[in-house]
């Protein structure tokens, strides 16, 4: 018990250690105390906010990737399997192509975050039949819907040769470098609301992962439960891809490492996986950006560069059948 | 009838229930379950006994009839206050979550605010699993599995515990274990349960019975009234002898169909 606090300790101070290095590090290391105007211009209206989108979207992909797997029991969920990246980027696409500017560099975050709700609301709606959401449904669902989405999207994408659709869809597939302080406190109400919404139900999502039938017996709701479990993840998806596009690995197997570590009790995977999420993201940001200065490398990448091995190794050593 | 059934925990009044309009799957089905009952529940494949169960803890709603709970319609009664009186357990507890033992047993709580009386490590001793409490439930067998989420119920608190065929896939030692683990229960905690089960032989240890086909009851009461040639025959559409032993033990023959 004494050692799972310690753990747990570690996990809480990581992220705010993270966060603290990549604004110091970066192609030019900055001592904050010792800044120029220039050095502080860039700390604050480049590096802050950009780190703290990193964290916030690394939060919502820890968080619902965890949240995801247990409504849909399935260990290879991860939080673009239901589709709605692929719909937020043909929102966005299709916004660009109309010639939406109407909110500026906001635009397309926002388009990309209408075009999630939009289509997480269509998977909820053909994953329902009989009074509740259906694991099964769901996820055919976003697997159907994800590639319709696709084909659409590499439709449009092959016929145009805008070049803002062409950035645009260069976002879509993971980019921090667009992150500013205007999107920090919608990113902060919508992974906000959605991480309590998760954790608010965690003792039932561990009910869920059981079956119904125990969720039933427990004293849940089994439809009920899953279905504000399905919109926290539907809000913290939407809210990830319109912060910086889609980037892999972390909604997959972050939540996985850290099962390895504190355990399965959703009480404490769900803020465990967001923090070490955030901070995974953070640190793939500030190497993505510091290794081919002024190049820079996809973040989704770097963390998937990071982390795959790293979970391989995890998996071999520890000798868990992890879900 | 016993004088433990005075105390009528649940009760089915001539319930039924279908999926859809065409196939009932239960038929008229009357049934009262008294406190510190150990009924066993018989019946061919497909006869109904899981939907009995399922009934009867709720998940399912009859189509007709009334299922009470203390005297009070089942349904009626809020998922947490439910949760602290009856316990269910299905026959598959494949869980592919890493969950540890302690974890599990610790969901019992989850109807509560306040903990009930039974701790974690008291109900794991009573189920012999102490020291096993950091285990992880899928490097578990069968029969600790089962015990493990007998240990949840017993956090829970419920006085009637419905468990769907406990013994399926068990060796038959964990199989005599659990019978005899599930008897303690009753008799130290006075915990009703109604267990499906399909092994004959096992039914004709208990002391109440109860068999169906086709969704209505066949018969309920003492095995020896109940577990007859005749009565076998027209559930599971198969000969048998049951063998009476000069010991008032018995077993089943299985005679010339064997």
């Amino acid at each position: 018990m004494k050692n799972m606090k310690l753990k747990i300790m570690v996990i809480i101070c990581i992220p705010v250690l993270v966060f603290g290095l990549s604004l110091v590090a970066g192609p030019k290391m900055i001592n904050p105390f010792s800044a120029d105007a220039i050095s502080r211009e860039i700390l604050f209206s480049i590096r802050a906010p950009r780190s703290l989108v990193a964290l916030l979207m690394g939060m919502a992909l820890g968080a619902s990737g965890t949240v995801l797997q247990g409504i849909l029991k399935n260990p290879l969920a991860d939080p673009y399997i239901l589709g709605i990246s692929s719909g937020a980027s043909l929102a966005a696409a299709l916004g660009i192509m109309a010639g939406a500017a109407f909110l500026g560099t906001f635009t397309i975050p926002l388009l990309a975050f209408i075009g999630a709700l939009i289509t997480g609301s269509i998977v909820g709606i053909m994953g329902w039949k009989r009074g509740g959401l259906w694991p099964e449904r769901l996820l055919l669902a976003g697997v159907g819907l994800s590639f319709l989405f696709s084909a659409l999207l590499m439709l449009f994408m092959s016929i145009s040769n805008d070049e803002g659709l062409r950035r645009a869809m260069l976002w879509i597939f993971g980019d921090l470098s667009m992150s500013e302080w205007t999107k920090i406190p919608y990113g902060l109400v919508f992974v906000g609301v959605g991480i309590l919404m998760a954790l608010s139900r965690a003792k039932a999502l561990n009910a869920l992962i059981l079956g119904d039938e125990f969720a039933h017996s427990l004293g849940f709701s089994p439809h009920r439960e899953r279905f504000i479990l399905f919109v926290s993840v539907g809000l913290l998806t939407a809210a990830s891809v319109s912060l910086g596009g889609m980037i892999g690995f972390i909604g997959l197997l972050v939540p996985h490492i850290i099962r390895f570590f504190i355990g399965s009790d959703s009480r404490l995977l769900i803020p465990c996986s967001a923090l070490i999420g955030g901070a995974l993201l953070c640190v793939a940001d500030m190497i993505s950006k510091s290794v081919l200065p002024p190049m820079e490398l996809p973040a989704g990448i770097v963390t998937a560069i990071i982390g795959s091995p790293y979970f391989l190794y995890l998996l071999r050593r520890k000798n868990v059948l992890s879900i | 009838m016993s004088s433990a059934s005075d105390q009528r925990i649940l009760e089915l009044r001539s319930v039924s229930f279908s999926y859809t309009r065409q196939r009932s799957l239960i038929r008229g089905l009357s049934l009262s379950v008294g406190e510190g009952e150990f009924i066993g529940l018989l019946g061919a494949n497909g006869s109904g006994k899981s939907t009995i169960l399922k009934l009867g803890s709720g998940i399912l709603r009859p189509s007709e009839g009334d299922i009470l709970l203390w005297s009070k319609p089942l349904h009626t009664y809020h998922n947490r206050d439910r949760a602290k009186l009856i316990s269910y357990l299905p026959q598959t507890l494949d869980i592919a979550v890493p969950f540890t033992v302690r974890e599990l047993v610790g969901m019992g709580l989850y109807p509560y605010d306040i903990p009930p009386a039974m701790s974690v490590d008291s109900a794991l001793e009573m189920v012999g699993l102490e020291g096993m409490a950091s285990a992880y439930l899928t490097d578990l067998s069968g029969g600790e599995k089962r015990r493990t989420f007998i240990a949840m119920t017993l956090v829970q608190g419920a006085g009637l515990l419905m468990l769907d065929e406990p013994l399926a896939n068990l060796d038959i030692k964990y199989q005599i274990e659990l019978v005899r683990l599930l008897k303690t229960l009753r008799n130290e905690k006075n915990i009703s349960i109604i267990m499906a089960l399909h092994d004959i032989n096992v039914a004709l240890q208990f002391s109440k019975v109860m068999l169906v086909k086709d969704g209505a009851m066949l018969g309920i009461g003492r095995p020896e009234d109940i577990l007859t040639d005749s009565l076998i025959k027209d559930a599971f559409d198969v000969r048998v002898n049951i063998v009476r032993q000069a010991d008032g033990g018995s077993y089943i023959h299985y005679g010339d169909n064997a």
